[in-house]
């Protein structure tokens, strides 16, 4: 492999990066926000968003990617590759989040409610400053376990042409004929990726157990 | 003019899936009065207790602090959550499982409601947090996590904690029955200098001598009736009743 391959590599691993990277932290936030609304039990808003949670979590993610990429010009959107692939994404991961903060919200003690309702906290206090801390932190190895699925299935984008790090090792060997080198330059790239998660996700679930005790 | 109840509780009456649990409740507390209130289990102690700050909402009666009426506003209507709120936080209450927040620390255990409640400034509520921890004994223990302590301390940094609102009135659910035998004294011990600088209290417990010794007024619950209401000196000397006769021979048995 030559300078330029491994600059189609980095150009490749750095798409991978961003890509998922936007993804994650939208489906995080976003996630949250579907929980609490769940967790709210409103109706009609209650069924829809555990039809989308249903629908969203099976189906695969290239199917995803092409739905919404081939449907939205349809509705009149005019979005490119890139943004196609960032909804779709988002759209997945959102619903595997949704359902981790979801599971951590009926966990909660009530106890801790209650003394926080009896000491004066309106609700939205109590949410804000004694239950958000406290779900973030037993949330976050759910979460970041979801963050390393994402990256894995990230590359789903490249049926509508994304050049991202699995599509540009293809690119490579069309023009070196030599697969394997680009193939496995690549995978050690998604494990610095993952790595760096696995990481994290050993700081939180330290954090965690001390919390659970 | 007669001096206002710091509770007021008038004819309450409280059901849980069709089963009624309090009937007909009415007590008085008066300002610096301590009220223990006595009974057997499921006799409604706890809902009683806890109609008093609206975390049960009762379906009869009502209940006035300090002369202004809880969990229903003047309009007649739902109280809002900040009306709510702004009632409760003149009411601290202490649970029988300490109810401690395991994420901060026990000095911000005890400054959270007062800086985001009351909009005290750190520093205010850090020198009102340590004089409690102080009078609790847990100074040394300021920085320490609440998983750390033991139910005697955890208990301690709770009663610290509603005090730091600055309550008109105390209420205690059996706040020494999670403890080991050998802890109960310690808690005990805060909760009668409590009694002693003054401090409005409703305190429910089965600690027989102690609400003997602490109490004004001594209130016994049958099946969500109040059977007796007395002064501990009758109440634990001559009791009306012969539940209450029984149930002091149970619960205290002469020595
Ligand atoms: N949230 C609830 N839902 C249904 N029933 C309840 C609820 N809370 C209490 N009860 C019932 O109401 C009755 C009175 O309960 P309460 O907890 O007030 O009794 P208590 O006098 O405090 O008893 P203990 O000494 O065991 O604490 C019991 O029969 C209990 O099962
Ligand atoms: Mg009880």
């Amino acid at each position: 492999m030559d300078s330029s391959a491994w600059g189609l590599l980095a150009y490749g691993a750095w798409t991978t990066a961003w890509i998922s990277g936007i993804s994650i932290a939208i489906g995080v936030i976003l996630g949250l926000f579907v929980a609490l609304l769940r967790v709210a039990r409103i109706p009609v808003v209650h069924q829809v968003l555990g039809t989308y949670i249903s629908l969203a979590r099976a189906t695969p993610l290239v199917t995803l990617v092409l739905f919404i990429f081939l449907t939205a010009p349809t509705m009149g959107l005019d979005i490119n590759r890139n943004v196609a692939g960032i909804i779709a994404l988002t759209l997945n991961t959102t619903a595997f989040n949704a359902e981790i903060w979801r599971s951590a919200f009926n966990n909660f003690s009530n106890e801790q409610r209650e003394a926080a309702l009896a000491i004066g906290m309106t609700p939205w206090v109590y949410f804000r400053r004694i239950m958000l801390p406290q779900i973030t932190i037993t949330s976050l190895p759910g979460l970041v376990n979801e963050m390393s699925f994402l990256i894995k299935g990230s590359p789903a984008v490249a049926v509508i042409g994304v050049v991202d790090l699995a599509r540009v090792t293809n690119r490579i060997s069309a023009v070196t004929y030599e697969p394997l080198p680009p193939i496995l330059a690549a995978a050690a790239m998604y494990m610095v990726l993952i790595s760096l998660l696995v990481w994290l996700q050993r700081l939180a679930e330290r954090k965690a157990n001390r919390l659970a005790v | 003019m007669p001096e206002t109840a710091a509770v007021s509780i008038r004819k309450l009456s409280k059901s849980f899936d069709g089963t009624e649990v309090l009937r007909d409740v009415s007590l008085e507390v008066k300002p610096g009065e301590v009220v223990s209130i006595l009974g057997s289990s499921g006799s409604g102690k706890s809902t009683l207790l806890r109609c008093i700050n609206w975390l049960e909402q009762p379906d009869r009666g009502d209940i006035h602090i300090d002369g202004d009426r809880i969990g229903v506003s003047d309009s007649g209507k739902a109280m809002s959550r900040r009306e709510l709120a702004s009632m409760r936080a003149r009411l601290g209450m202490v649970f029988q499982g300490f109810n401690l927040w395991p994420h901060l620390s026990v000095v911000r255990n005890v400054t959270e409601a007062p800086i985001h409640v009351l909009g005290l400034s750190k520093a205010q509520a850090e020198e009102r947090a340590m004089a409690l921890l102080e009078k609790v004994g847990m100074v040394e223990k300021r920085d320490d996590y609440p998983y750390t302590l033991s139910g005697g301390q955890k208990q301690r940094v709770a009663i610290a904690r509603a005090l730091a609102m600055q309550p008109k009135v105390m209420l205690f659910d059996e706040p020494t029955s999670a403890l080991d035998p050998e802890l109960v004294g310690e808690v005990l011990g805060v909760i009668k200098d409590l009694s002693k600088e003054g401090y409005t209290m409703v305190l429910v417990t089965h600690e027989m001598e102690f609400a003997r010794a602490v109490s004004d007024q001594v209130v016994f619950l049958d099946k969500g009736i109040i059977i007796e209401k007395s002064h501990p000196s009758e109440f634990f000397v001559n009791p009306k009743t012969d539940r209450v006769r029984r149930f002091l021979e149970l619960e205290a048995p002469v020595v």
